[in-house]
C-alpha cells in the first residue's frame, strides 16, 4: 500500500513531502482506519447474507456463528416460492417485477420532465421565473407526511387506491430533480447553445441535442438516486397498494414479516432480495455517483 | 435568455416578439411541473388545510363533512399520545441530527484524499445508505435480538427492541433524582437502539454531500494556511469547517425534516412500543387517520400533520439563522 501510494503522492502536502517517513505512517494509519470503518459499515450485510444460508436453529443460536456450519439454499427457495391462498402464484417474483418497472417508469418520466423544466429555469427568460423557482425550493421543505394522508383521501375519491396511479402521476416531476439539473445546465457554456440556436435548432432542439448530451453524468447521477428512491420507497406504496399482488418489494417484505414473524431466515432472504440489486447497481455506477455529485449542484454551492 | 438579451440588439418590435416567444417556450417547458405540483402539492396542501377543520373520517362515504373550527387542533394539543410522540421525535431529532452531521463530516474528511483505492473505500462506506430503511430494519431486527450479534459482541444481555427503560435514568440517579417527568428521563433503550441504526445508515448519505463540497474547496487555502503553520486539526477548524457551512446548513435541515418524520423503523420494528417510547408523530397520524385500532379520523390526522409541519418549519428557520450566524472556526 505504502509503495503504491508513493507513485501518486498527489494529496501529500508540501510539509509531508519533506518528511516521507512520517507520511508513510500517516498513510498506513489512514488505510487501517478506512479498512476498519469499511468492515464496520459492511458487517450487517455480510452477516445477513451468511445468515440466509443457515438453518432456523443456527440463525438463532447463541453464541452466534458467522459462517454457516452447513450451507443451505432452501431458505432462498422457500422465499422465492412464497405464496398465500388468496393469490395465485408466487409473490416474490411479482414484487420484484413491480418494484422494477415502477422505478423505471419513475426515473424515465423524471429524467424527461425534470430536465425540461430545469432547462427552462436555467436558460430561458420568462416573467416570474425566479419566483416560481423559489416556490419549488420552498415546497421541498414541506414534510411529506402532511400531504400523504390527505393524499389518501384525495386518491380514494379519484378511485386510485390499490392502483399505481398515486405512485406515478404525482412523481412525474420532482422538485429535487429540477433543482439539481438546473444547477448543472447553468454550468454548460452558453456559446455552445447559442451557435445551435442561431443555426435554427429552436429551443427544444437545443435542449434535446445540445444540453442533454452534455449533461449525461448529471442525468445519470440523478437517475440512480431516483431509482434508489423509488425502489426503497415504503410509506406511499404501503398506503396506496393493498392487494398483495400489486405490492412492491419493500411493502411485500413488511407484509411477509407479519406472515412469518418467527421465520428469521426467510426475513433475511427477503432483505437480501431488496438490498442486493441496489448494491450491484451502486457498485457499477459508483464512479459517476460519487464523482458526479460535486458538479451537479448537490454540493450546496 | 442570452440570445435575446446579450446578442446584438435587434429593432425594438422584433425584440419584444422574440421575448414573448421565449417566455411562451419557458412556460411550455415548465407546464408539466405547474400542472402536477399545482394539483398534487399545492392543491393537496390546501385540501389538507381544509379537512383539518372538518370532521371527515377516513371512510369517505359520508356527505360533505361538517365544519368544526379548531376542534381537531385543540384535541391534538390535548392528546397525550401526540405529546408523547413529539417528545420521542424531539429526542430523535436532537441525537440523530447531531451525530449524523458530525460523523458525516469526519468520514468525508477521511475519504477526501487521493490514496490508492480510495474509490473502493468510498463505495464500501457508502453501502449502508443503499439499502432501504425497511431492509436495514429487518437486518437490525435480527442483530438486535436478545440472543443476537450485538449482545454477543458487547457482552450484554439487553432486549434492545423491547426495553422501555430510559437511558438517562442512571445519570439522574447519580444526582439523587428518582422520579423526574418522562421528558427528562430521555429516550428509551429501544428508541436509542433505533437511533443508532438510523445514524449508521444516514452518515454515508450526508458524507457524500460533504465529500462533494470538500472537493470544491480550493487547495491554495490550505497551502496558505500551512505557511502560517496551520495544518491538521487547525486547518480543519479554520478552513474546512467555515467552507462547509452552506452544506452543514443543508444537512442539518434535511436531517431535521427527516428525523421529525421518522416512520419506517418504528412501523416495521416496534409499532410504537414498548410503552409508546417509540411512538412517532407520523406513526400516530397514520394510525389515527386510517383507524388502526380505533375509529378512522382523517381530519384529526390532518390537524396533527399540520402541527407537526409547523414545528418542523419553525425549527428549520431557527437552525438556518443560527448556523448562518455562528462563526464556525472563528
Amino acid at each position: 500500500m505504502a509503495v503504491s501510494a508513493k507513485q501518486q503522492p498527489v494529496a501529500a502536502t508540501s510539509a509531508r513531502e519533506e518528511r516521507p517517513a512520517s507520511a508513510y505512517i500517516g498513510i498506513t494509519i489512514r488505510y487501517l482506519l478506512l479498512a476498519l470503518l469499511s468492515l464496520f459499515a459492511f458487517t450487517p450485510f455480510i452477516l445477513s447474507f451468511l445468515g440466509t444460508f443457515k438453518t432456523a436453529a443456527e440463525v438463532n443460536a447463541f453464541p452466534p456463528t458467522i459462517v454457516p456450519e452447513q450451507w443451505r439454499v432452501d431458505n432462498w427457495v422457500r422465499v422465492w416460492s412464497f405464496s398465500i391462498p388468496a393469490v395465485q402464484g408466487r409473490l416474490l417474483p411479482r414484487w420484484l417485477f413491480n418494484s422494477t418497472w415502477l422505478a423505471l417508469v419513475n426515473v424515465i418520466a423524471q429524467l424527461f420532465f425534470c430536465s425540461l423544466a430545469a432547462y427552462a429555469f436555467a436558460r430561458i427568460r420568462f416573467p416570474g421565473r425566479d419566483l416560481i423557482f423559489t416556490a419549488i425550493i420552498a415546497s421541498m421543505a414541506i414534510p411529506a407526511a402532511v400531504t400523504l394522508i390527505p393524499g389518501y383521501v384525495f386518491y380514494s375519491r379519484l378511485g386510485w387506491i390499490n392502483t399505481y396511479w398515486p405512485l406515478i402521476v404525482p412523481k412525474l416531476i420532482v422538485p429535487v430533480g429540477i433543482l439539481m439539473l438546473a444547477q448543472f445546465f447553468r454550468s454548460i457554456p452558453k456559446e455552445l447553445e447559442e451557435a445551435a440556436y442561431i443555426d435554427g435548432l429552436g429551443r427544444f432542439g437545443t435542449y434535446w441535442n445540445i444540453a442533454l448530451p452534455l449533461s449525461k453524468p448529471a442525468l445519470l447521477t440523478f437517475a440512480i438516486l431516483q431509482f434508489q428512491g423509488s425502489w426503497n420507497d415504503f410509506v406511499a406504496p404501503l398506503l396506496f397498494l393493498q392487494s398483495p399482488k400489486l405490492m412492491t418489494l419493500t411493502v411485500g417484505m413488511s407484509f411477509f414479516r407479519y406472515q412469518y414473524t418467527n421465520d428469521l431466515t426467510a426475513i433475511l432472504v427477503g432483505a437480501m432480495f431488496n438490498a442486493i440489486p441496489m448494491l450491484i447497481l451502486f457498485f457499477i455506477f459508483s464512479k459517476y455517483y460519487i464523482e458526479g455529485t460535486s458538479y451537479s449542484g448537490l454540493a450546496g454551492q | 435568455m442570452a440570445a435575446s438579451t446579450n446578442a446584438a440588439t435587434p429593432p425594438q418590435r422584433r425584440s419584444s416578439t422574440l421575448a414573448r416567444q421565449e417566455a411562451l417556450t419557458g412556460y411550455l417547458f415548465i407546464a408539466p411541473y405547474l400542472i402536477i405540483a399545482g394539483i398534487f402539492t399545492y392543491g393537496l396542501l390546501a385540501y389538507v388545510f381544509y379537512i383539518s377543520f372538518t370532521d371527515l373520517t377516513a371512510s369517505f362515504a359520508q356527505k360533505p363533512p361538517a365544519f368544526v373550527g379548531l376542534r381537531n387542533y385543540i384535541r391534538a394539543l390535548n392528546e397525550p399520545d401526540f405529546r408523547v410522540s413529539l417528545t420521542n421525535a424531539f429526542w430523535y431529532f436532537v441525537i440523530v441530527t447531531t451525530f449524523q452531521t458530525i460523523g458525516a463530516i469526519l468520514l468525508a474528511v477521511l475519504l477526501n484524499t487521493r490514496l490508492q483505492g480510495i474509490r473502493f473505500f468510498r463505495t464500501l462506506l457508502y453501502s449502508p445508505s443503499v439499502a432501504s430503511s425497511v431492509v436495514i430494519s429487518l437486518i437490525f431486527f435480527w442483530l438486535y435480538q436478545r440472543r443476537g450479534f450485538i449482545n454477543y459482541a458487547l457482552g450484554t444481555d439487553i432486549a434492545w427492541l423491547r426495553n422501555a427503560d430510559r437511558i438517562f435514568d442512571p445519570i439522574l440517579q447519580v444526582f439523587g433524582v428518582t422520579s423526574p417527568p418522562n421528558f427528562f428521563r430521555g429516550p428509551s433503550i429501544t428508541w436509542t437502539a433505533l437511533m443508532v441504526m438510523n445514524i449508521f445508515t444516514t452518515i454515508p448519505t450526508f458524507m457524500i454531500m460533504f465529500l462533494a463540497a470538500l472537493q470544491d474547496i480550493p487547495g491554495h487555502l490550505y497551502e496558505a494556511a500551512s505557511i502560517d503553520g496551520a495544518t491538521g486539526p487547525r486547518a480543519f477548524w479554520y478552513i474546512t469547517l467555515p467552507m462547509l457551512r452552506p452544506v452543514i446548513t443543508l444537512v442539518v435541515i434535511l436531517g431535521t425534516i427527516g428525523t421529525f418524520q421518522v416512520f419506517d423503523q418504528a412501523y416495521v420494528l416496534t409499532e410504537g412500543g414498548p410503552l409508546k417510547t417509540t411512538l412517532t408523530p407520523t406513526l400516530l397520524i397514520y394510525q389515527k387517520t386510517l383507524g388502526k385500532g380505533t375509529q378512522p379520523e382523517a381530519s384529526f390526522g390532518a390537524a396533527m400533520a399540520f402541527i407537526l409541519a409547523a414545528i418542523i418549519v419553525l425549527i428549520t428557520i431557527i437552525q438556518r439563522r443560527y448556523i448562518e450566524r455562528a462563526n464556525l472556526g472563528e
